[in-house]
């Protein structure tokens, strides 16, 4: 049972702090989403063939990349005893390198795209598409510099905030994918 | 949270995202774009419900739990509505 002095924000897990994160990136992307569609509404075409542009099964690669480098990330949270350290810094270091092949690929199609001409004004839809997986991308950046930083100095509560923001780089991956590079 | 439970969620989640992008290749989607498109927004949500509940480990507090799926199911509520609207006119 529960007793009044007890708070309902203590039945999530981990750090308030991270929650209240996780929740604000929703939104931010969201509505960024939201705002993509709508605008997506004054010219349909114009956005699929914008998005034919595009390279959808690079971009699963890179999803099932950051989807692995999650995994990583929770085992690494998971393995918690002492006598598990090394393969905890070693699943955190390797959620780090695929969050590095993840920018590495991110960053090839940006600099592809800028090559053949395709700009931020080339045409709204890319607007969004750098606006969004670009503001992505700074947050994947932010990650591997924690996940390489909680490796090196591994504490458990600073390892599962680490881990924490990034399964919110995950989430929001997750719904920035499907609308950004797959619907039609 | 055991090693299985996190094996298995990455391997839906794999599986999940490998069956969205072939749903969306031109040679499969562009037969049936409308039944393509809201099965990719199906996959997501259930994606994001997935990381949510074992990464993120709210599968232990069921009332948050819940909370984020009503929150993410009405997003993708809203990201549907605006996708199909221009099927509608």
């Amino acid at each position: 049972m529960t007793s009044g002095s007890e708070n309902i924000f203590d039945e999530l897990p981990g750090e308030l702090l991270i929650w209240v994160l996780i929740v604000s990136e929703i939104l931010v992307f969201g509505v960024g989403l939201i705002v993509f569609l709508s605008v997506r509404l004054t010219d349909p075409e114009g956005f699929a063939e914008a998005q034919n542009m595009l390279d959808r099964t690079g971009a699963g690669i890179n999803t099932v990349i950051l989807i692995t480098s999650g995994y990583l990330a929770a085992l690494a949270c998971h393995w918690t005893r002492p006598a598990e350290r090394a393969r905890r810094r070693l699943a955190l270091v390797g959620a780090a390198v695929l969050g590095s092949v993840f920018l590495w690929i991110k960053g090839s199609e940006f600099l592809a795209k800028s090559a053949s001409g395709i700009v931020w004004d080339t045409h709204p839809f890319f607007n969004f598409y750098y606006m969004l997986t670009g503001f992505h991308a700074a947050h994947v950046i932010a990650g591997v510099l924690l996940l390489l930083v909680v490796a090196w100095r591994d504490h458990e509560g600073t390892t599962a905030d680490a881990v924490a923001f990034w399964h919110m780089v995950d989430l929001v991956w997750v719904l920035l994918f499907p609308v950004i590079y797959l619907l039609q | 949270m055991t090693n299985k439970a996190l094996h298995t969620a990455w391997v839906s989640l794999i599986g999940l995202s490998i069956a969205s992008t072939l749903l969306s290749l031109p040679e499969t989607g562009s037969h049936w774009p409308t039944a393509s498109g809201l099965v990719v927004l199906l996959l997501a949500w259930q994606k994001a419900r997935i990381i949510l509940a074992r990464y993120l480990g709210l599968s232990a507090a069921p009332a948050w739990q819940h909370g984020f799926n009503l929150a993410l199911g009405a997003l993708f509520l809203i990201l549907s509505g605006l996708f199909f609207a221009p099927l509608l006119g």
